[in-house]
């Protein structure tokens, strides 16, 4: 073949080559071979400008950019040059034991879990975003960098029905813009479409050999396993308060947790989650006769982040209130239904008003007909759907006599100022059932 | 001999503190700047408190703190309560006004409503992320101007057409109002002017949503401002009613509630044979009664750590009396936790 390329003219050897390029590399050197005098001559004889004589000419200059190449790409199917990714997730409460399942066991991917977040994290959230981004924005990331930090390959951003929906691409965005190379696996390109894109994108993104009958199975335990932690955490904020040994019911659930980190089946997880449970209402507590009930109630993020109230739920606690919050994962995504829900607040509410405002509103009337004394709304600053739910929360304060705390968070809020107003919030709540005992 | 409670409100411009004895009468009073230095200023107060009582005949048994640097200075008093500010105005002024049904405060730094059905508060609400309009604006604007802050009142009455200043913002409020005297307005026209911001700032923020009923009662060092009680009575169609002690209702309202913690089990209750004087309780107090002297004879510092037990980096702040460490806070958890005689 060595001796036909140099003997032939430069030209023809050259042209074949090029022209099996131009034909998707299909061809052989042997059809070259064969072919090279009728090609030349097909291709160089009738200079008439046809498309075939025009495409030769355009390889011709190519070749002389780029020398040939000696070994021809091979196709190969993309699982087989696939590594395992390492996925990090948002920080969003206790659920990361429940992110870390989803993507061993969904996804079938590494699994690159984050430290306790500090301030460094919304530091570095709040310094790459625009400050009057609401600040579950800054939070994540802050989460993200901190994630591209430790050697994260995919980031997983939500979707959601507020800003939060366009919220992935904008941090996608920014972390290209400071030079960072990961994939995003964000669910907002996917709302509302067919299981099929969900399982595409994931393909794309994270793993091409994910295997849908596996990931099915994973996504229903999963699903219980968000049950479960939020029946956990119920239990937790109602009976804390009132814990006989200081710290008890903290390190019940942090064994829980770490519990629930090591569950890889579904007999797993009800061990774990009957263990957990039994050990929790083993705990002693002491009831006063009459306990201060408190309900949470208020923006996704905001309301059911520890990191982003400053440990509100901690702080009430602490004060020995039994705490209650409608608003987790299980009640808001798995078995929420929006229409039914405001049926029941049909007579403040009309409208789906936002993410979480039917939940909201309904939560704060179900706890002033339950008898509670008092609630805690919680946003974060500038929460639209939220702002536009006080005039109704008043409203609703209004006719059942129950006090509201309104609290706008932002990443500079301070602890002090948090601990005044919540101080007097309790004051004043069990001044108020003193005075109604007697 | 005769008991009495002491009560200090630190706030972010000025502190307040009072004596009450047994029948809850306020029988001493005071009222400086804080100077950006608390445990001065509560020093300073507790001196001026010390020499209008007779101190052989009243003796304290307990002090209350409250205000934005309550935990310093009730480190420095040994206090047997240290109460946030909204809790001790709502019990001052409910003792004093029990028909009160509706509290407006505004402050140096902060403003708040509390709402009071029979005798006890039932909600209330205080500025969250801006301090707009609040004590503190109206004396960078006195300064601006020219004037005396006290003299704002008085000037704001004089005026028969208050300038409109845009209220929201603080520095929008300021551009307005340097719009307004370039343009020639007369001086108090834009002083009231300045006094209808502050009140329609604060009806639309703080105000925004509760239901205010008469009587009303309007304390905090802005309530001096008889401009700003003006305004308000205009803005809401009722009597406002300014009580003469209504800038030292913190201070009442914690001295209350410290007469109250100390008739239950409270600390400060004449701790029996303790003759050494507080010392080795760590408190300023001698036979069971405080002791006004012992609190200027201490040096108290604070000091700023940062833990390195982990990533958060918490700032931890300590309290020293005589370099002997009183209190700590600061710490998200425990592993921070800085405790005395470490």
């Amino acid at each position: 073949m060595t001796d036909t390329d140099d003997t032939a003219s430069e030209r023809g050897g050259s042209a074949s080559t090029g022209r099996s390029r131009a034909c998707d590399g299909a061809t052989t050197s042997a059809e070259g071979e064969s072919g090279i005098g009728a090609d030349v001559e097909n291709l160089l004889g009738h200079a008439d400008g046809s498309d075939d004589t025009l495409r030769a000419r355009i390889a011709l200059q190519m070749e002389r950019k780029r020398p040939p190449r000696l070994v021809l790409p091979r196709p190969r199917p993309k699982r087989d040059r696939h590594a395992r990714t390492r996925v990090a997730f948002l920080r969003y409460s206790y659920y990361d034991i429940v992110f870390k399942f989803f993507v061993e066991h969904v996804l079938d991917a590494d699994y690159l879990p984050l430290p306790e977040p500090t301030k460094r994290t919304v530091e570095l959230g709040s310094r790459n975003s625009s400050d009057s981004v609401c600040a579950p924005f800054k939070h994540i990331l802050g989460d993200y960098l901190e994630a591209l930090e430790l050697g994260a390959d995919v980031l997983v951003q939500f979707a959601g029905p507020c800003r939060l929906g366009y919220y992935g691409e904008l941090q996608e965005s920014i972390l290209r813009d400071m030079g960072y190379e990961f994939e995003m696996l964000n669910f907002a390109t996917v709302t509302g479409k067919p299981l099929t894109e969900y399982i595409e994108v994931c393909k794309k993104k994270v793993n091409p050999n994910l295997s849908v009958p596996h990931g099915v199975r994973g996504m229903l335990i999963a699903f219980q396993m968000i049950e479960y932690l939020d029946e956990a955490q119920d239990f937790y904020l109602a009976h804390a308060g009132f814990e006989a040994e200081r710290g008890s019911f903290d390190r019940a659930l942090a064994a829980y947790h770490a519990d629930m980190r090591t569950v890889v089946n579904e007999y797993d997880l009800m061990d774990a989650h009957k263990r957990g449970m039994a050990a929790l209402r083993a705990l002693e507590v002491r009831v006063p006769v009459r306990p201060l009930r408190v309900g949470v109630v208020g923006e996704y993020f905001t309301a059911a982040d520890p990191r982003s109230n400053l440990g509100l739920e901690r702080k009430l606690l602490d004060m020995g209130v039994e705490v209650h919050r409608m608003l987790n994962m299980t009640n808001r995504n798995l078995r929420y239904h929006e229409k039914n829900l405001r049926a029941g607040i049909s007579d403040y509410v009309r409208y789906d008003m936002g993410p979480t405002s039917s939940m909201t509103i309904a939560a704060t009337l179900k706890y002033a007909q339950e008898g509670f004394d008092g609630v805690v709304h919680l946003k974060s600053s500038g929460c639209t759907p939220e702002v536009d739910c006080i005039p109704v929360l008043q409203q609703v304060s209004h006719d059942t006599g129950m006090p509201i705390l309104y609290l706008s968070y932002d990443s500079q809020t301070s602890d002090t100022g948090l601990d005044t107003r919540l101080e007097a919030f309790y004051d004043m709540l069990a001044m108020k059932k003193e005075r109604t005992a007697s | 001999m005769t008991d009495a409670y002491l009560g200090i409100d630190i706030g972010s411009i000025s502190t307040k503190g009072v004596v009450v004895d047994a029948d809850r009468t306020i029988v001493a009073r005071s009222y400086l700047w804080t100077e950006g230095n608390p445990a001065d200023a509560a020093r300073r107060v507790v001196a001026d408190l010390a020499s209008q009582i007779d101190r052989d005949v009243v003796r304290v048994r307990a002090v209350g703190t409250t205000g934005s640097a309550r935990r310093l200075v009730g480190a420095m008093l040994g206090a047997a309560v240290v109460k946030n500010e909204i809790t001790a105005h709502a019990v001052g002024t409910t003792y004093l006004h029990p028909d009160v049904r509706t509290i407006l405060e505004i402050g140096g730094q902060d403003s708040k409503i509390i709402c009071v059905e029979g005798g006890i508060a039932v909600d209330y609400a205080m500025n969250t992320l801006c301090a707009a309009g609040t004590g503190a604006f109206l004396s960078s604007q006195a300064h601006r101007l020219g004037v005396e802050v006290e003299e704002f009142g008085p000037i704001a009455l004089t005026s028969k057409r208050p300038a409109n200043i845009a209220a929201r913002c603080t520095v929008f409020a300021e551009s307005d109002l340097v719009h307004k005297i370039q343009v020639g307005y007369a001086r108090e026209d834009i002083i009231a002017g300045l006094c209808r911001a502050v009140a329609s700032n604060y009806l639309n923020n703080v105000g925004k949503g509760k239901k205010i009923t008469a009587p009303v009662v309007f304390q905090g060092g802005v309530s001096k401002n008889v401009g700003v009680v003006r305004a308000f009575e205009d803005m809401l169609g009722m009597d406002v009613l300014v009580d003469p002690d209504g800038h030292l209702m913190g201070a009442f309202g914690v001295a209350l509630l410290a007469a109250e913690a100390s008739a239950g089990a409270g600390r400060g209750t004449a701790p029996a044979g303790d003759g050494d004087g507080g010392e080795g309780d760590g408190e300023p107090f001698r036979d069971g009664a405080f002791d006004f002297d012992a609190v200027g004879d201490f040096a108290f510092k604070t000091r700023e750590i940062e833990c390195s037990k982990c990533a958060n980096h918490c700032e931890i702040i300590c309290v020293y009396r005589d370099d002997a460490l009183i209190d700590s806070w600061g710490n998200r958890c425990d592993q921070g936790a800085v405790k005395a005689g470490l």
